[in-house]
């Protein structure tokens, strides 16, 4: 009873080892190529319970996923002479797990693969343009080109490109240093023009109003010697009209009024004036 | 007896086996239930159950959560304290118009959809950090140096956030950005002494204008009062001149209505008493006649009653 008891035990271990070794899993991440003595005889890219026979295939995981690849910054020099390092990183993932056991094997491998290509595009697409067109909203075109160059190019390895970008793309610094200097003499050169514009305003606006001033003055001036004026001609014709309503006794008159002033001090001397008649007559 | 402790160790297995398919999903978590390696159903939060190993197996992904990547920057937390750290490596981009300058930027996502998130891409962490950096320095070498630092940038955020998010979208990644904030965005350190220089020089600009208001305000009313000054004293002479005429012509008119009555008489009165009035203080007259002989003219002669 026991010695069949263990027998059927034996059995179903076996079984169960046996079938662990025919079966394989493929998780949602991964596919998978079966090979039998090295040749290739199926490709699983749908996750779940797979067959294979035991003993005899084998079974090489891959990743399913997008990777990434992070491509060593590298100096690109562009079409007008001017250098540029450029960070790169590469979108990639395996379209082909057959194509890719059959050229790459390790992930290490493409991944050095990618590199050589991807950054010999860069540099021909980049050295065709200039260090603006780089710096400008054109890159996302000239990116565009290296992925599509960079995924022909890598299509029989079984690895699809997803994408080509650039980190960075940064001036060496040697010419960091140049276009700080620049930038400096820039600022300062627009500090300069900024006060400068600023004196001639602040002089515009003195001359304006010493102007104003001088002009307040003059018409002052003005006004007050016509009012002057006015009160002259006024006293005159006042005087006028007075004096010629007897001009003989104004003349008396006014030269009485004069000696005071003319014998102010103790001696006089008199020359043949109009008032001595007064003193002969 | 024997057999009983079989059994019980048989059941404590298992319990053991069954037990690995109990999982916990925690409030801002889901979990992905893959069921020989395919993914079958998602589970949000709670305690949940799926068949033992090698049956079902699960992935948890956080949902909820917001994600940050710092791009020039890092934060550095010692003892509770929060401090930034500047990169200046990944600070330091390209504007259009051939300019360095510093940007810091945080990128904010989670994931959108979970089950894209855990088995379409490897590092989402790495791609949401790459992809940023690469678009926030486009944004940033389409513009001007000038236009970066002020009105920008909102745009520039904006538009990393938009474009970010088309990269990822299409590379299935089930990622979503909330935002990019624009942290310090500034000059280089070693130019920022010249982009102060110019701030200077704006306000030394102002400067400049509101002393020279400050000397126009002061120059104008004083003119203005000198030159009511100078109206008013020309009023004050015309009305004077007046006033002279007035009262001399007064007096001679006066005067003259008196003469009429007897001219001759008060001719040689008025004469009289002027040479009278003149000659009192002085001792000696010269006057020079036609002959040109000077005579010297004995005033007591004259007025009679000198004393010498």
């Amino acid at each position: 009873m026991s010695g069949k008891l263990i027998t059927t035990i034996v059995i179903i271990v076996i079984a169960l080892i046996i079938l662990s070794l025919s079966i394989f899993i493929i998780d949602q991440t991964e596919q998978a190529v079966v090979l039998r003595f090295g040749e290739i005889i199926n490709t699983y890219s749908e996750a779940g319970i797979h067959f294979k026979t035991p003993f005899i295939d084998n079974v090489k995981k891959f990743e399913k996923r997008i990777l990434l690849y992070d491509i060593e910054p590298e100096k690109i020099i562009t079409e007008d002479k001017k250098t540029l390092i450029i960070d790169t990183y590469a979108l990639w993932k395996i379209a082909n797990p057959q194509k890719f056991i059959e050229t790459m094997r390790t992930k290490a491998l493409a991944e050095s693969r990618i590199d050589d290509i991807v950054y010999s595009h860069i540099r021909n697409v980049f050295a065709k343009h200039t260090f603006d067109e780089i710096i400008s909203d054109r890159r996302e075109e000239f990116l565009r080109e290296v992925t599509k160059l960079s995924r022909e190019d890598l299509k029989d390895f079984g690895i699809e490109v997803v994408d080509v970008r650039v980190k960075h793309a940064d001036l060496p610094n040697e010419n960091i240093r140049a276009v700080y200097e620049r930038m400096k003499a820039e600022r300062y050169s627009i500090a300069a023009q900024i006060r400068a514009e600023g004196q001639k305003e602040a002089q515009k606006i003195r001359a304006e109003a010493d102007k104003k001033a001088t002009v307040i003055l003059a018409e002052a001036q003005s006004k007050a010697e016509q009012l002057k004026g006015i009160g002259e001609a006024s006293s005159t014709r006042i005087y006028a009209e007075a004096y010629q309503q007897d001009p003989e006794f104004f003349e008396f008159w006014r030269s009485l009024s004069s000696y005071n002033d003319i014998f102010k001090n103790g001696t006089v001397i008199l020359g043949d004036m109009e008032i001595l008649k007064y003193f002969s007559k | 007896m024997r057999k009983f402790i079989v059994l019980i160790v048989i059941a404590i297995i298992v319990v053991i086996f069954l037990s690995t398919g109990v999982y916990q999903v925690g409030p801002s978590e889901v979990a992905l239930i893959k069921t020989f390696g395919k993914y079958s159903y998602t589970t949000g939060p709670g305690i949940h159950f799926h068949l033992p190993y090698p049956i079902q197996s699960r992935v948890i992904v956080d949902i909820q959560s917001v994600r940050k990547e710092e791009i020039g920057f890092r934060t550095v937390t010692t003892y509770g304290k929060v401090t930034y750290r500047s990169v200046p490596s990944e600070a330091l981009m390209l504007t259009g118009d051939g300019n360095i300058i510093s940007v810091e930027a945080a990128v904010q996502y989670k994931v959108k959809d979970p089950v894209k998130f855990a088995f379409n891409i490897i590092s989402g962490k790495d791609i949401v950090r790459f992809t940023a950096e690469s678009v926030l320095r486009e944004r940033v070498a389409v513009r001007k140096i000038d236009d970066v630092l002020t009105i920008e940038r909102d745009k520039i955020a904006q538009e990393t956030a938009q474009v970010l998010q088309e990269i990822l979208d299409s590379y299935d990644a089930g990622i979503s950005i909330t935002n990019v904030y624009l942290q310090e965005v500034a000059p280089p350190d070693d130019v920022v002494a010249a982009f102060d220089d110019v701030n200077n020089a704006k306000q030394d600009k102002e400067r400049f204008v509101n002393e020279a208001l400050k000397y126009a305000n002061d120059i104008v009313p004083k003119a203005e009062g000198q030159a009511e000054q100078i109206l008013r004293e020309a009023e004050a002479y015309a009305k004077q001149k007046v006033l002279e005429a007035e009262g001399e012509t007064r007096r001679f008119l006066s005067v003259l209505k008196e003469y009429r009555l007897a001219p001759e008489i008060t001719k040689t009165r008025l004469k009289i008493e002027k040479i009278q009035e003149v000659l009192s203080d002085i001792k000696k007259v010269f006057i020079l006649d036609k002959s040109g002989t000077l005579k010297l003219i004995d005033l007591n002669q004259f007025i009679g009653g000198g004393s010498q």
